[in-house]
């Protein structure tokens, strides 16, 4: 584990060597520890796979490299050995996407064998990048990591349930995008209106960093 | 209150909205957006004792025009693409008066500040437009643009007297920090950043910089997405590396040597393409 300077205001903590469920485990012990004792001056944090960002105000960023390994001192001590049980929020999904033939082909899978395979687990959400409120979430069955296309496509709709690499994913808003698009939810990862009136901004977004989902297939009537 | 300011009459290559940003929200993947050359649109709204955050319109070189709704105060800063008003001062308006901007000459982006400010919406706090994330719509011909009718809320600069321009054809070498993978990086690479010329691509916008010169990082691999500030020169399997801008993702996965000094970075955002920047350490 180690703390790497990111400018003048910011340190990168680096908190596993590579993906997977330590790492996750340790990335959720890392958010509660700051969300119940934030460091002093600190703006915000912001997870990756196996790094955490720590940015601090400008006027008071003078502690941020002892603020940084004092959290990974107090991770050190307390990583728990299992996940833990947070509330799993539920995502209906009609899978009729576009690409679940061509998936399921390239896999000698049938598509209800994709289906079966991508609603089975309980998803960790391991970060939210790419766009508002969009869910990299894992750990995705091996066999249905598949490397995104070679070409994107220009516009995927907001709700397409999709995977690109070793991730599954729901588009948060209309955009262009490179990952196979399986199934739709009406469940919006990103309410673009509530963004206007917010009290939180957290209530604009359907997940956060820690949360978990569960996918469940329905027919095309009630999604 | 407010009150109708302008129209905008055409938005050329791009005009949006824009202030001070919001910061604080990259954990849902919200990048902090913003001037991209804040130091022009703090000093548009300084001319005119506006809040340092009140929001700007942000042009993009040429093409925009926009007439005044009545007699008004403005200030136009940044790019100077050869308007019918003088820049980096305080400017009254008469009623149905047009502001154009017909050929750019020097620099990237143009900020106009109304007295008051913009009344513009606001997500999450801030006027400032991100249309790949569907916050906010860039402006269109026939939008009525109304500003805040009040009192200057600190000392405006209306006697005349200009700030100092910045010749965007001469930024200085910018600032640069070490990124976290910057030890993944050989000698001759940090040497290279640092002392060769590198050309701002054309294929440059609000989300990053495309930076020309030599290839960098040859042997360094694509890390487990991180992430990612504004300002961070990241290098991809190509060699030539992107500078993260306003509306860039806030995370990625490649590895980052650097990071823009913040205070240097509205230099850079001022760069056209084609033209040189040189770094310069500053640490």
């Amino acid at each position: 584990m180690t703390v790497s300077p990111y400018g003048p205001h910011a340190v990168l903590l680096r908190f596993a060597d590579e993906p997977g469920e330590d790492a996750l485990r340790r990335r959720l012990a890392l958010i509660a520890d700051i969300e119940r004792h934030p460091p002093p001056g600190l703006i915000e944090y912001v997870p990756g796979f196996v790094t955490l960002l720590l940015r601090f105000d400008p006027s008071q960023s003078h502690q941020i490299a002892r603020a940084g390994g004092e959290i990974l001192e107090r991770l050190a001590s307390a990583v728990p050995k299992h996940l833990p049980d947070g509330p799993i929020k539920t995502i209906p999904v009609v899978y009729d996407g576009e690409d679940l033939t061509t998936l399921a082909d390239a896999k000698a899978l049938s598509p209800p064998d994709v289906v079966r395979l991508h609603s089975a687990p309980i998803y960790h959400v391991q970060l939210i990048g790419f766009s508002p409120g969009f869910p990299y979430l894992g750990e995705l069955d091996p066999i249905l990591h598949t490397p995104r296309r070679a070409t994107p496509r220009v516009r995927v709709a907001a709700g397409s349930v999709a995977i690109g690499g070793e991730h599954t994913g729901i588009y948060s808003v209309d955009s262009p995008g490179g990952w196979h698009i399986i199934g739709r939810t009406h469940v919006r990862m990103f309410d673009e209106a509530c963004a206007a009136t917010a009290a939180a901004p957290a209530d604009a977004f359907f997940l956060r960093p820690g949360d978990r989902v569960r996918f469940v297939p329905v027919e095309a009537t009630k999604a | 209150m407010n009150a109708d300011a302008l129209v905008v009459v055409r938005p050329g290559l791009g005009a949006t909205f824009q202030d001070d940003g919001r910061p604080g929200l990259a954990r849902f993947g919200v990048p902090p957006g913003g001037a991209m050359d804040a130091h022009a649109s703090a000093c548009a709204n300084r001319l005119l004792g506006n809040r340092p955050d009140a929001a700007v319109i942000e042009v993009l070189l040429q093409g925009a025009r926009f007439e005044a709704c009545r007699e008004i105060a403005i200030a136009v800063t940044g790019a100077d693409a050869q308007g019918n008003v003088p820049l980096w001062r305080r400017h009254v308006v008469g009623a149905g008066t047009s502001i154009e901007f017909p050929a750019s000459r020097d620099g990237l982006w143009i900020y106009i500040a109304v007295e008051g400010g913009f009344d513009a919406p606001r997500y999450f706090g801030s006027a400032s437009v991100y249309p790949r994330g569907r916050i906010g719509r860039p402006l269109t011909a026939g939008d009525v643009l109304k500003h805040i009718v009040s009192g200057p809320t600190s000392p405006r600069i209306d006697d005349g007297s200009t700030i100092q321009p910045r010749d965007y054809s001469h930024p200085p070498a910018i600032r640069i920090w070490r990124g976290p993978q910057w030890h993944l990086f050989e000698p001759a690479d940090h040497h290279a950043l640092l002392q060769q010329d590198w050309a701002v691509s054309p294929s440059s916008d609000r989300v990053g910089y495309r930076l020309d010169g030599p290839q960098l990082g040859a042997r360094v691999a694509p890390i487990p997405s991180q992430p990612v500030l504004i300002g961070s020169i990241q290098i991809p399997p190509s060699g030539q590396p992107i500078v993260t801008m306003r509306d860039g993702p806030t995370v990625g996965g490649y590895p980052t040597i650097g990071l823009v000094d913040p205070e240097d970075l509205s230099w850079l955002a001022q760069c056209r393409p084609g033209m040189t920047v040189r770094f310069q350490s500053a640490e």
